[in-house]
């Protein structure tokens, strides 16, 4: 897994490459959490991620409350299909404010 | 396909990952079906290494064969940990819950059951015996 972090203006964007799963997902959690600070505008990007296992929704899941807790912001993007479809059934996906680019994402964020 | 055999370390779920997906192809399985295949098999492997191997403290290997034919894709998977039936687990009704309030795990043995056409756990000797099977479309 390969955890790149960028500023965008005031947007943090996590670019994740690699499969999150039981291995990788604690390491994307233990990278992601500091960035949540009061008002932090993050953008997570799946876009080199073509598996996500429950291991990721458990991340996500500490992600979205640790944004709730601190009034950040998160927005995702590149999110594979298959990746929609877990999200989907595990009644994730509506919760999470999804787009389809960086530039939308960070329109978004603004 | 040959037996893979592998540590049961969460090192090795890439490596059954790659295994599945190579099988998938062999057995013809499209690509969104060979998806849910890997999610269901990698949920449990995750399961018997993180709780049967890690968390009791032992040592062990996870087993995986491959079979096909022209009716189904089946794979096994074994390990020696303790017993454990996920079948008999109560299916999480926290689907519906605001993000806030659910619990935090839960959700694997959920997509196991979910995404494959059959899922069946037996004991056999001193191992776990989890069977997955994708029906393969009508050529």
């Amino acid at each position: 897994m390969e955890i790149t972090i960028t500023s965008l203006s005031d947007v943090q964007h996590v670019l994740l490459t690699g499969d999150v799963d039981g291995k990788s997902a604690p390491e994307v959690l233990e990278a992601v959490l500091p960035l949540i600070t009061p008002q932090a505008k993050l953008l997570l990007d799946l876009g080199g991620v073509a598996y996500m296992s429950s291991a990721g929704l458990r991340m996500l899941l500490s992600t979205f409350r640790q944004v709730g807790m601190q009034n950040a912001k998160l927005v995702l993007t590149g999110v594979a299909e298959e990746i929609r479809d877990t999200m989907s059934i595990t009644g994730f996906l509506h919760h999470f404010t999804i787009c389809d680019s960086v530039e939308a994402a960070q329109a978004a964020l603004a | 396909m040959e037996t893979l055999t592998v540590p049961g370390h969460l090192d090795s779920l890439s490596i059954i990952g790659a295994y599945i997906m190579d099988a998938a192809r062999n057995a013809g399985l499209d690509t969104r079906p060979a998806y849910r295949l890997r999610l269901a098999v990698d949920e449990i492997a995750t399961n018997v290494i993180t709780h049967g191997y890690e968390e009791a403290g032992k040592e062990g290997s996870v087993y995986l064969t491959a079979s096909s034919d022209s009716a189904a894709l089946t794979i096994i998977l074994e390990d020696t940990a303790d017993p454990y039936d996920p079948t008999t687990r109560a299916q999480p009704d926290s689907l519906d819950l605001p993000l806030e309030e659910r619990p935090i795990g839960g959700l694997g043995i959920f997509l196991t059951i979910r995404n494959v056409d059959t899922f069946a756990y037996e004991r056999r000797g001193d191992r776990n015996r989890y069977t997955f099977v994708m029906n393969l479309p009508a050529s």
